[in-house]
């Protein structure tokens, strides 16, 4: 080998060693712990029920995995999903959507015969719902002074054999795509959620007038029911109340059920605003009248009897938080001692000010033990924030404008595949950056985070995983 | 050969024909949830908020407003403060900072290297303000409230010095710096109160000489002379900013705006009242429109009696929170 070789293939194994030590030393998501965490179980101690309510939360299982039909059960004429568990369902019953999408199987086959799937549901894809942020003038433009936002259902009833004569027409996700008049949302994850419930708004207003002693630039407001005027929390936006209303809304808006809360099958929002409605020959496709899920007249025990959406509500309501675990990245366990190190360094560059790890303690329960008297460690402040322009949806919810969203809470996030209201991530990395925009109360928390080392990173990201 | 194609013509009219009677209604006409348009038209431009709720605004473009600070050839400026910080080399606003908050809180600016720097300095400037017209937190100047800030530190902090009054550029600052030993950052908080804002310089990095360099650079501004705790001068440009101003015995007729959508928000609102006693100036630091709309046609009936300092008339700034009232009242007299 002459000396001028000898350089070169020296030169080139110092440049992969360089390219290989900045691959080792960059931060990397641990991505999801498949680990079973124990996720899914119930926060009732059954030594500990003194008003049974364990069937309750049983009986709420069943509902919430029940796979519904138009026939007995009300589906469509308009729906997303035919079950609460096929959107809810990682890592448990009760999740976020799973890595294998059950909407990309619906079209063509007996669930939506004659709908085709819209090109933003795909096999391995988020579980999604799709709004158009504003309506379409009758030309087919964009009226930008007609706000819409409201739930686009991806599929119908058409030519299912119980689905009569109705026919209708998917909307027209395809030019909204073309014109960018469209947005994405995927199922929060529900466990926990009984606890959340259970705070009482003095509790959330405390934490709020502690976070605002931060020098982060980060302010927050509440989202507030527009009947009592008291704090919402569930919902990307906080827009719904309680688990009750979280419940209705989403068996009449993602499954087309009516139900106790929401009375009528649900038009799109076009074909409401105006006047058109469904046709005839898509209402009261069960023959049983409005709503189409009531108190079941002949149920026994008395957890049985119960509406579908008291039965989900129960479900959620008694489903424990997503319990810890430990972190495994590139095959080897994180210590305890970096997962230690990454939940302070979580808190002391600001993230901690929204995705509070403890925002408070819950009142007393008139249902379980478990209930009251409880720390809720959801890694939220339930407060809405401007997130700015990158993770602007251009939605209106009660008092959350287009760009401001609830902070999501992080407890599970170890688990979860899709992040971000849309799930357009699913590395953590990429979640934290798109934290950072114009108009965003993160930005800042955000430069913090790119002013670590990358140990420090790793770190965080460990942590999350651990979540 | 022709056989065979005008099977294949005829099977196909016939399934065609199959797929119509079975298939979904006619297309719906465009409108509402529907387009028929399959050529892109405007489309919705990304990355602009355009569906705001509860946001900032004021009745006339021209009066300067807080939120109108601006980082322009590497000099941020705040005219309704009366100040202009020349950037350290190299450093830039990459993203502009969201709308007030209804408790009062701005971000000016959010400056760091640039990512094209060719400098090793690793750090952030925060400009951000606080009205303290409408602070839930127990204060009414910088001093105080750099003080609660010490004396509630998160336990993730630990204080490297105690708030401290200084002279910066020929100003009043209270100074108070902080680090996190897990994070190894350090933050150096540099306070001063402009009209009836505190001001802040909040610093961070872990490189303390790069903090000092930042404090430095800082002590080179020059704010306008105007632009003091209490507002400008007799015979300025700039009122005097007075708070909780809006009371009966200042007031000659008030009445309430009549809001026509229940919310449930706080809405704070400074005026600006000129020298016979109307409301010449009206900023929403956050407010939906209809709200805006109620407000301002209450406040446009308001008069005041004539504000005098030193025997002259002087126009007055001062705060009016309407809608939902902080759960615990902000920092007044």
């Amino acid at each position: 080998m002459n000396k001028a070789k000898f350089l070169r293939s020296q030169a080139a194994i110092c440049l992969s060693g360089l390219l290989l030590t900045t691959i080792l030393s960059a931060q990397t998501d641990p991505g999801v712990q498949s680990a079973n965490r124990g996720t899914g179980a119930t926060i009732i101690n059954p030594a500990n029920d003194p008003n049974g309510f364990t069937a309750f939360f049983n009986a709420g299982s069943g509902q919430f995995q029940e796979v519904e039909a138009v026939a007995g059960n009300g589906l469509g004429p308009r729906f997303n999903s035919n079950s609460c568990s096929s959107c809810h369902l990682q890592p448990a019953v009760g999740g976020s959507g799973a890595a294998v999408n059950p909407q990309f199987r619906f079209a063509g086959s007996s669930v939506a015969p004659r709908d085709t799937t819209p090109s933003f549901i795909t096999a391995n894809g988020p579980t999604r719902e799709a709004r158009f942020p504003f309506f379409f003038n009758p030309d087919g433009s964009v009226n930008f002074n007609s706000p819409n936002g409201g739930v686009e259902d991806l599929f119908t009833v058409t030519g299912r054999s119980d689905g009569g004569a109705c026919s209708l027409a998917q909307p027209s996700f395809q030019a909204a795509i073309n014109v960018n008049n469209i947005i994405f949302r995927i199922p929060t994850p529900t466990f926990g959620l009984g606890l959340i419930e259970n705070l009482d708004d003095s509790t959330l207003l405390r934490n709020q007038q502690v976070n605002l002693n931060n020098n982060f630039g980060i302010g927050g407001a509440f989202n507030r029911n527009g009947n009592d005027g008291t704090i919402s929390r569930f919902g990307w936006k906080a827009q719904n109340k309680s688990l009750l209303l979280f419940s209705g809304e989403a068996y009449n808006v993602e499954m087309g059920i009516s139900n106790f809360i929401f009375t009528q099958d649900r038009p799109l929002p076009g074909e409401d605003t105006f006047g058109t409605g469904l046709p005839t020959n898509c209402l009261n496709l069960t023959g049983t009248g409005y709503p189409e899920n009531v108190t079941h007249p002949n149920g026994s025990p008395s957890s049985a009897v119960i509406d579908d959406i008291s039965a989900f509500a129960n479900f959620m309501r008694f489903l424990a938080p997503p319990p810890t675990g430990g972190v495994i990245l590139n095959g080897q366990a994180v210590s305890a001692a970096n997962i230690s190190a990454g939940a302070s360094l979580f808190s002391a560059i600001g993230c901690a000010t929204c995705h509070n790890p403890t925002v408070g303690t819950t009142q007393v329960s008139n249902l379980v033990p478990a209930l009251s008297n409880t720390a809720v460690h959801a890694f939220s402040d339930f407060e809405i924030h401007h997130m700015g322009s990158t993770l602007a949806d251009n939605v209106s919810q009660g008092g959350a404008g287009g760009d401001q969203f609830r902070t999501a809470p992080l407890w599970g996030l170890g688990q979860r595949i899709f992040l971000l209201h849309d799930g357009r991530a699913t590395n953590l990395l990429d979640a934290i950056e798109a934290h950072e925009s114009n108009g965003g109360e993160a930005t800042n928390v955000e430069l913090n985070f790119n002013n670590l080392s990358t140990t420090q990173q790793q770190q965080i990201l460990d942590f999350l995983r651990s979540l | 050969m022709r056989f065979t194609y005008s099977v294949v013509l005829a099977l196909g009219l016939a399934l065609s024909a199959a797929a119509q009677d079975a298939g979904q209604q006619a297309i719906p006409k465009s409108g509402g949830d529907f387009s028929n348009v399959t050529v892109p038209l405007v489309k919705v431009p990304e990355g602009v908020i355009l569906v705001k709720g509860a946001w900032a605004s004021a009745s006339d473009s021209v009066t300067p407003v807080p939120e109108g600070a601006s980082v322009n050839n590497e000099a941020f400026s705040a005219p309704y403060f009366g100040m202009t910080y020349q950037l350290p080399s190299g450093w830039t606003q990459k993203y502009q900072g969201p709308p007030p908050s209804e408790t009062g809180r701005y971000v000016l600016a959010q400056l760091s290297p640039a990512a094209t720097s060719n400098g090793t300095a690793r750090g952030s400037i925060l400009i951000a303000a606080q009205d303290m017209f409408f602070t839930p937190l127990p204060a009414h100047n910088a001093s105080e409230l750099i003080h609660y800030m010490s004396e509630h530190l998160q336990a993730d902090y630990q204080p490297e010095s105690p708030p401290a009054e200084a002279r910066i550029a020929g100003r009043d600052f209270t100074v108070f710096a902080y680090w996190s030993p897990v994070a190894e950052l350090h933050w150096y908080v540099l306070a001063t109160e402009i009209r009836c804002h505190t001001v802040q310089f909040v610093l961070s990095s872990r490189d303390t000489k790069l903090l000092e360099a930042l404090v430095r650079s800082i002590d080179k501004m020059t704010p306008s002379a105007e632009a003091s705790p209490t507002g400008g001068a007799v015979g300025g440009p700039v009122p005097v900013c007075i708070a909780n101003y809006a009371r009966d015995e200042n007031m000659t007729f008030r009445t309430e705006p009549v809001f026509t959508e229940r919310r449930s928000n706080a809405i704070p609102v400074r005026i600006v009242i000129d020298k016979e006693g109307n409301v010449k100036h009206i900023h929403f630091l956050s407010a939906f429109p209809d709200q805006s709309k109620a407000i301002t046609d209450a406040l446009s009936q308001w008069r005041f009696k004539p504000h005098q300092r030193n025997g002259e008339r002087v126009e007055v700034e001062t705060g009016v929170l309407f809608g939902r009232q902080p759960a615990v009242g902000p920092a007044q007299d």
